[in-house]
């Protein structure tokens, strides 16, 4: 949900990532042709890499050639829509919905405004997006309110609070057969991961605005980078296991080379400060 | 059975020395030690069988018939949970959560009282399981701490200690570190093109 998760391109061979960029391009059209205009303006790296891991491991991608929605003087190569990636699509669209709700929620009236008017102009896809993934939305709304409750009671359990965020991103894969386990278990992980980047990513912030964060609320004002690098590998450990497990075809390149190396390069560039620089960019470059 | 080949990754007319490699790679990958305690064992100790069950047929096929014993040392029995010890309730936590049963191990666990290193160790276990590694990592130190002995309750600490270890293929070993600056050049040079290879 927040741009964490992306491919380290040096190590990339140029099929790979070439197989990146046109599954990037094929969720953007697939975004389009679903809810219109709007949606594939809130696709991010992440949503990719839901894409990649939620495919059928045996299905072969077909390409095309169309107009990119950013640029349309650009042609370029995106995967065919296919029900993996409308799954992707639809939970896109309800993630980055819940995600503007709670940016109002915590900006308050004045700061929320851009994110009320994005929810304003994102409200017709969610509510197609809804119908289509009920059992999804719900459980995101729930894990939400969990969150929310924790955080308002300053929980000082990191696992408690990560939780309800792995869950909320475990519900994204479809929990049926070994493959649905598998990617459950992977999907907790990311969840796990990225709720933890993402408060050490506000730390400085919240301690400042005298905010909750629940890195700060487990190892004090002192901070222990050192026990939260560690337990943060050790969920990037569980999710390298679990993907060696799974069947993904010709995206397992794509998937352990973000697994691997993408997630430590972004944790390293949280730790030292270095990300608020490196995720504006758009491509995920080596002079780090 | 599913060709003992394909299982291994190599093509029928491997020689003897690419078959035994490929069982190498694919056994270090699934090995017991990568998933101690991890909710997807059962998978990675299927998948164990299925790559040494498909080593001994090819070995055996090539070796005309004889009886040709598997020479590595990857027979590795997978440790499927833990041995029981100690009191009753104990064994039977263990068993729970053997079977995943996570919430009844968890409020079994609760109700005794009396804490000793086991109990703690029980209650990482249980954490580990359910993804909640800071936790699991505060339980099992204070299991060691209790009982600096206990090789189990070290074992399981260590595995903890070294954070993301354990499998990597072949290429992702080293992180970034083991990039020299040519090799950045290169990549820079390389993606000028904005990915148009």
């Amino acid at each position: 949900m927040f741009g964490y998760v992306r491919p380290y391109r040096p190590e990339l061979k140029c099929k790979d990532f070439d197989l990146y960029r046109a599954t990037y391009c094929g969720l953007c059209r697939c975004l389009r042709r679903r809810y219109g205009l709007i949606a594939p303006l809130f696709l991010n790296f992440d949503f990719t890499f839901l894409a990649l891991v939620l495919w059928e491991a045996e299905g072969q991608a077909e390409f095309c050639r169309g107009r990119c929605h950013a640029n349309p003087l650009v042609k370029k190569t995106m995967c065919m829509d296919s029900p993996a990636l409308e799954l992707a699509a639809d939970e896109s669209v309800i993630l980055t919905w819940w995600k503007l709700r709670d940016s109002i929620k915590d900006d308050g009236l004045w700061g929320g405004m851009p994110a009320r008017l994005l929810a304003g102009l994102l409200r017709r896809s969610y509510k197609k997006a809804r119908v289509r993934r009920p059992g999804f939305d719900q459980s995101v709304k729930q894990c939400l309110e969990e969150l929310e409750t924790l955080e308002g009671e300053k929980c000082p359990s990191l696992d408690r609070t990560a939780d309800t965020f792995a869950r909320l991103l475990q519900s994204a894969a479809p929990n049926e057969g070994e493959q649905g386990r598998i990617l459950g278990q992977l999907l907790y992980h990311l969840g796990r991961w990225i709720y933890l980047a993402d408060a050490r990513d506000d730390l400085a912030e919240d301690l400042t605005a005298g905010r909750y964060n629940p890195v700060a609320a487990r190892y004090g004002p002192e901070g222990d980078e050192a026990a939260l690098a560690l337990t943060m590998d050790q969920s990037l450990g569980q999710m390298g296991a679990a993907l060696q497990l799974g069947e993904f075809g010709c995206r397992k390149v794509l998937l352990e080379n973000m697994i691997y190396l993408g997630l430590p390069l972004v944790q390293r560039a949280v730790f030292d400060g270095s990300w608020a620089q490196i995720k504006k960019q758009k491509i995920w470059r080596n002079d780090t | 059975m599913r060709d003992p080949y394909s299982v291994l990754g190599v093509s029928q007319n491997a020689s003897d020395e690419e078959v035994k490699k490929a069982y190498r790679e694919l056994a270090r990958k699934y090995h017991p030690d990568n998933y101690q305690n991890n909710p997807l064992a059962d998978l990675a100790e299927e998948k164990m069988k299925e790559i040494n069950e498909a080593y001994d047929t090819i070995t055996k096929q090539r070796a005309g018939g004889g009886g040709y014993q598997r020479s590595s040392g990857y027979g590795g029995s997978y440790q499927q949970g833990y041995s029981a010890s100690g009191s009753s309730s104990y064994a039977q936590i263990r068993n729970l959560i053997n079977a995943g049963d996570l919430a009844t191990a968890e409020q079994l666990l609760f109700e005794i009282n009396q804490r000793d290193g086991e109990w703690y160790f029980l209650s990482g276990s249980i954490a580990y399981r359910k993804g909640w590694m800071d936790e699991a990592m505060q339980n099992y130190s204070r299991a060691v701490q209790m009982e600096p002995n206990n090789m189990e309750y070290r074992q399981a600490l260590a595995i903890m200690q070294r954070g993301a270890g354990g499998y990597r293929p072949a290429g992702y070993g080293g992180g970034m570190d083991s990039l020299d600056c040519c090799t950045t050049m290169l990549c820079l040079n390389c993606l000028c093109g904005g990915g148009h290879c």
